[in-house]
């Protein structure tokens, strides 16, 4: 089943595109990742299918529906979307327990739900979150997109600011959670090497332009033209780029 | 000792609804990251509602003036008088009705006041810096206070008591039981709201808006929605113990208005975000006002100093001292836009002519319409003052009133005591309000937005309760006085001869004085826009973080706008003492600079010709005049001011200046398009360069 699923969008800031006719898909059970260097428009992708940049050209259904406009951007993730946004994304003001309830939506939370893939929260309920550690809260951020029980989730850039060690051990957490629940997962990364292997399939994005998708292990497998289209040589990237 | 723990005991009443209005400042910020100035107005409101439908039963809607008001002006020209009736602004539901329905009606309103401060306000200004919200919640007071008294009149009115008039007696006095069921009343509100924020999912969710919006409508939450809940009920709050407290503090279109100072400084101790510490500072507050009261009164080693008005201003400090920043910031979803500070030319030809057209009309038009001029010309150069300091350097002020009234005093005290001519006394006096300013500048190094707002405002007040009200140099019990300006020997004052027109006050005399002022001061404030100095206000206005990392020294860019503006707001209080003769302290009150900085916004803040048209609209200008004689506008002045100001804020912040230059520039390309069609512009108008 297709849960995402985007045509020919172009979106951007100020009229603007930062993305050009991308058109990509998410199935249930699926781990997807978009990978590209700074500025491909990866983190633009993310947030137009949530709602919060407007789309200028194509159509993106997500879970069943169309993105609504920015006012109801709330309405995409009660669909049951959990988009982890770049950076830590963490409510630093709240405690942990209160970002969990926040996660949760409705109901009484039940925190084991998030505890049971991050055991290392359990002890920090009551803290500030600003007053965890990096890690800590990437876990926090995570653990309160699992609680919200979701069918798709967006993660943005997980290995920023964080220790490869540590994305490393977040990432399995993730192709755990899609095997568990039948999500599907949508990662946008630049460190394409660690989430391919995680990965199902993957695109690549250079300059707000498609330029190369596949299976990830056939991604894995010839790097030579993953390097090519991080670096822009000629043969990928089209013409008419900038 | 027993009348002291009375008084005390009795300023819980006025302690409970400040502490009521703390709590709504509370919500409000943590809604929509707004200090509402115009929360009292909102309580005032409500509880005239109530007294109107439970005296007279009359509901009044706000007054819109009639369009045909224009017409019957239109009219007029042509010697046709016919009055344009008012439209029916009252429902009528004949006599006045039960105390429930009165109520419910009034709460009603209040439900609907807070929805549509929050969708026609604050939402729409959801990307507005943050001094553009400090104005908009200005606007607000403004508009609410000028439809109260369209609609009631400004006589005090008598309130009902809803609560049991008996009395209870502790240690010996008699103290009334109402102020003691209001303080359960205000504690249980406090409860609730604070069970609410801290252990139910709405609470935490409001939490996470005020602090990251994204986050929380990626989370699925609508900020909008919550901070609608939280604008509704701040003002069912402030209007309900406004209601209950009215027979305490009388129902005045000024009264609970005016109280939204001590319960900013209540709500600052509580970092805008503590329930308990602004109701219970807030009742505090109220209950130190009662007792400071009487032992001025009674005891002779208190002096009698006014310490009950100057009080939140020292709770103020002392909070800004203790927490340096206090007002806690607030993510939101998208970038602030400023406004538009172009630089105008200045183009002789057309300058002179503005000049001599002005010079003729302040010599030959008659007496309202000179007196109009010369209020404008006045205003003008109060606006420029704020262009310096809000406009290009982006420091909200709101003192800048008080500053120039430092100028008018001292101006009368430099030329009757000292006997110093006005020659060297103008400039004197220019540089005390200087000098003030630099101080209120040293204030604002460690503050900016909302805080810088609210120490301003206390520093304004402060200026008027020590100095303006007290006899001395800068101020007096009566009437201040200041001579008749004199330069070589030439007197140019409002009752001075002049060679040309008809000897009838105020003369031409002042009036060219006041020109030459203004038209200096606008060359000045152009040239300053143009200089290096200039554009590094710009820059600190922009991203003082930025401008420092490019060498920009922020400090003295803010002293230097701030000694500036307040030598520019000098400026014109020596003109406006030169030109009175005789003034009051209420001239130069800290409402006028809430007014001045509503219309200086409305004009345009940031541009010498947005001063111009300030100077234009501001209160008993030219503009006024003008509304008056040809369309019967005049008393809807500061209503349909403050309604304009706040949509133009949520439309552009540029102001009327920035709206013409756009229609101008618009039409001058149509023009052009249309006498030379292959010129045609290749971007569509309005696109990005």
């Amino acid at each position: 089943m297709t849960l995402l699923d985007i045509d020919g969008l172009s979106a951007g800031y100020d009229g603007v595109p930062v993305v050009r006719d991308l058109s990509l898909h998410v199935g249930a059970g699926e781990v997807v990742t978009l990978l590209g260097p700074n500025g491909a428009g990866k983190t633009t992708t993310l947030r137009a299918v949530s709602g919060l940049v407007a789309r200028l050209k194509g159509d993106i259904t997500v879970l069943g529906g169309p993105v609504p406009r920015l006012r109801r951007a709330h309405e995409v993730a009660r669909r049951g979307v959990a988009h982890v946004p770049e950076g830590r994304g963490v409510l630093g003001q709240l405690t942990v327990r209160e970002n969990l309830v926040l996660g949760a939506r409705r109901g009484r939370p039940d925190f084991d739900k998030a505890l049971a893939y991050f055991p290392a929260l359990a002890p920090l309920m009551e803290r500030k979150a600003a007053l965890l550690s990096g890690g800590e809260q990437k876990m926090l951020v995570m653990g309160r997109a699992i609680l919200s029980e979701p069918r798709l989730l967006l993660i943005d850039e997980l290995s920023l600011g964080l220790a490869p060690l540590i994305f490393a051990q977040l990432l399995p957490v993730v192709r755990q959670v899609v095997a568990d629940t039948g999500a599907g997962a949508l990662l946008v990364e630049q460190y394409a090497e660690l989430a391919l292997s995680y990965s199902d399939r993957a695109y690549v994005l250079s300059h707000g332009d498609l330029v190369l998708s596949g299976p990830a292990s056939q991604l894995l497998a010839d790097r030579s033209r993953l390097d090519a289209a991080y670096l822009g040589s000629e043969d990928i990237v089209p013409r008419d780029a900038p | 000792m027993s009348i002291y723990l009375q008084f005390l005991l009795i300023g819980i009443g006025t302690g409970v609804i400040i502490g009521a209005l703390a709590i709504g400042l509370t919500l409000s910020f943590r809604a929509s990251g707004v200090i509402n100035f115009g929360h009292g107005a909102i309580a005032t409101y409500v509880t005239y509602v109530f007294v109107e439908m439970r005296n007279h039963g009359e509901y009044p809607v706000p007054p819109l003036p009639n369009p045909l008001a224009i017409a019957a002006g239109i009219a007029g020209w042509f010697g046709l008088h016919f009055d344009a009736p008012d439209l029916p602004t009252i429902i009528d539901v004949g006599e006045g009705t039960s105390i429930p329905t009165a109520i419910a009606v009034a709460m009603a309103t209040a439900v609907l006041l807070g929805l549509a401060a929050h969708f026609l306000v604050f939402r729409p200004l959801r990307y507005a810096p943050a001094t553009a919200k400090v104005v908009a919640s200005i606007g607000m007071l403004l508009t609410l206070q000028a439809v109260v008294v369209l609609r009631f009149g400004s006589q005090a009115k008598h309130a009902e008591a809803l609560l049991p008039d008996t009395t209870v007696s502790i240690a010996g006095t008699l103290i009334p039981r109402d102020r003691f069921i209001l303080l359960a009343l205000l504690l249980a509100v406090t409860l609730v709201l604070w069970i609410a924020f801290r252990f139910t999912r709405f609470g935490i969710a409001t939490r996470a808006a005020a602090e990251n919006e994204e986050v929380a409508t990626l989370l699925g939450y609508s900020a909008d929605f919550q901070a609608a809940v939280s604008w509704v009920v701040a003002s069912v709050v402030a209007g309900g113990v406004g209601i209950l407290v009215a027979p305490i503090t009388g129902v005045s279109p000024g009264r609970m208005t005016l109280l939204i100072v001590p319960a900013v400084a209540a709500a600052l101790v509580g970092a805008f975000s503590s329930f308990w510490t602004s109701a219970l500072v807030g009742v505090g507050i109220g209950m130190a006002q009662s007792l400071i009261f009487i032992l001025e009164q009674r005891q002779d080693w208190v002096p009698d100093l006014d310490l009950a008005e100057i009080l939140p201003l020292a709770v103020i400090a002392v909070a800004m001292a203790a927490r340096g920043d206090a007002v806690p910031g607030r993510g939101a979803v998208g970038s602030e836009r400023l406004p538009l500070a172009y630089a105008d030319r200045i183009r002789p030809v057309p300058v002179a002519l503005f000049v001599l057209a002005v010079l003729a009309a302040s010599i030959w038009l008659p007496f309202e319409y000179r007196n109009g001029i010369n209020n404008s010309l006045i205003g003008i150069i109060l606006a420029l003052s704020l262009v310096v300091v809000t406009g290009f350097v982006g420091q909200v002020s709101l003192a800048q009133v008080a500053l120039s009234g430092i100028a008018a005093f001292g101006l009368g005290s430099y030329v009757a005591e000292a006997g110093i001519p006005f020659i060297l006394g103008f400039p004197l006096a220019i540089a005390t309000s200087a000098l003030f300013g630099l101080v209120v500048g040293m204030l604002a190094l460690r503050s900016r937005g909302p805080s810088l707002a609210i120490i301003t405002l206390g520093a304004g007040i402060a200026i008027e309760a020590v100095l303006f009200r007290r006899d001395g140099w800068f101020g007096t019990s009566r009437r201040a006085r200041a001579d008749a300006p004199e330069l070589f020997g030439i007197e140019l004052g409002s009752a001075s001869e002049f060679f040309l027109g008809d000897d009838k006050r105020p003369s031409p005399a002042i009036g060219v004085l006041i020109l030459a002022v203004a038209v200096a001061a606008c060359v000045f404030v152009s040239l300053l826009r143009r200089s290096p100095t200039g554009r590094q206000m710009l820059a600190v206005r922009a991203n003082e973080r930025a401008a420092a990392a490019a060498g920009v020294d922020i400090a003295r860019i803010k002293l230097t706008a701030f000694v500036t503006g307040a030598a520019l707001a000098g400026a014109a209080g020596g003109l406006k003492a030169a030109q009175l003769g005789s003034f009051q302290s209420d001239t130069f009150g800290w409402t006028a600079s809430l007014v001045l900085i509503a219309y200086a916004y409305l004009g345009g803040i940031s541009t010498v010709s947005g001063a111009l048209w300030t100077g234009t609209l501001v209160g008993a200008g030219i503009g006024t005049v003008v509304g008056e004689e040809l369309i019967v506008l005049g008393r809807y002045e500061t209503y349909i001011a403050g309604t304009f100001l706040i949509a133009e804020l949520a439309f552009d912040a540029d102001g009327i200046a920035g709206s013409t230059r756009r229609l101008n520039r618009y039409v001058a390309k149509k023009c052009r398009a249309l006498l030379n069609p292959r010129a045609l512009p290749s971007a569509p108008i309005g696109s990005a360069p």
